[in-house]
């Protein structure tokens, strides 16, 4: 009678694993909307001075806190 | 002026289709006038779900390009006189529809009907970004189950980015729909409980709808669950439409649907 006490409570797994990838999923759609812009103003920028052949620039989650990276690649 | 709409899912197959049917449907037996819209341009179903699918002749990119008039192509339903069907185009061209087109037809339907339903395509792509556009209200329908969840909220995500009332200030209703839940499974801890998915999604609950053999038996003679007394999934599609016709209709505790009963409900346990 009890016995699905035995297995395994799989919908508690799933509402974790949910909670964290549309957790992460919100933050890379909506947190920085204007990436595009920032981008194009960063190379603007660095172009003044020397040649860039990309940028790019990634949302990290550092515990609680959220940081952006930024890579400049150099044209060489 | 009538209330528009869109239902929508992000992902395929968790009877978005049949809850367009089902509520269209529903809000016409109630006194209402309504349309329903099939946005699924290429892949046309609306009309068998309804069982319209021989009286199509003119369909929405016809009364768009201003082959046929919205009069000629709205098909009356058989099982309702206040319930108007036009039909999805069964083009591969996915560009025949565009922002003024949709607007205008949209428009044009708000002025004649109390409610106006549009039934998106799967997917977040340009004919679910059509259907959104000029929705006041969303109705997103989900399934207990994580990829069904996950995609619905990428969904609403780009609703509330995309949505003309969103981008004049105003606020786009959403209300969620979870579909196919088996009681039996919700009790034993294997599928997500309804309070879990309200929690994770942030939206508020329009109706829960429980697995339902006869979904598929209502779909084979394209006639609408809702017309079936006998059915669980009709009952619940009852309810929702009470609902959104303003009615004050309890939330039925159908994740606590005793076994004896249940067993007599769902397939996969008989």
């Amino acid at each position: 009678m009890f016995g699905f006490l035995n297995k395994k409570r799989s919908a508690s797994l799933a509402k974790d694993r949910l909670t964290i990838a549309i957790m992460s999923d919100r933050s890379n759609l909506k947190d920085f909307p204007y990436m595009e812009e920032i981008k194009t103003e960063i190379i603007a920028v660095v172009k003044k001075y020397i040649g860039v052949k990309k940028i790019e620039i990634n949302t990290e989650h550092i515990g609680d806190s959220e940081a952006l990276s930024i890579d400049v690649i150099l044209d060489k | 002026m009538g209330t528009v709409i869109a239902v929508i899912s992000g992902k395929g197959g968790v009877g978005k289709t049949t809850a367009s049917a089902n509520i269209a449907l529903g809000v016409a037996q109630n006194g209402k006038k309504c349309a329903v819209v099939d946005f699924d341009i290429g892949q046309r179903n609306l009309d068998m779900i309804l069982g319209l699918e021989n009286r199509v002749v003119y369909d929405m990119v016809h009364v768009m390009d201003e082959d046929a008039t919205l009069n000629q192509a709205l098909i009356k339903s058989k099982a309702d006189e206040n319930l108007f069907f036009l039909a999805a185009s069964q083009t591969k061209d996915k560009s025949v529809l565009n922002e003024t087109k949709v607007k205008k037809l949209v428009d044009n339907l708000k002025e004649s009907f109390d409610f106006v339903i549009l039934d998106s395509p799967a997917g977040i792509e340009s004919g679910f970004e059509h259907t959104i556009k000029f929705a006041d209200v969303a109705i997103v329908v989900v399934n207990p189950e994580v990829s069904s969840i996950r995609d619905a909220d990428r969904a609403i995500g780009i609703l509330d980015s995309k949505s003309q009332r969103v981008k004049d200030g105003n606020f786009v209703d959403k209300l969620l729909i979870i579909n196919r839940i088996v009681p039996d499974m919700v009790q034993s801890g294997e599928m997500l409980k309804s309070e879990d998915i309200l929690e994770i999604l942030d939206i508020k609950l329009l109706g829960k709808v429980p697995e339902d053999k006869g979904v598929v038996d209502a779909s084979n003679q394209g006639k609408p669950v809702i017309l079936d007394k006998n059915s669980v999934a009709g009952n619940a599609y009852k309810r929702i439409s009470a609902r959104l016709c303003g009615e004050k209709v309890s939330m039925e505790d159908i994740e606590a649907l005793d076994r004896g009963f249940l067993k007599k409900i769902v397939g996969i346990f008989t």
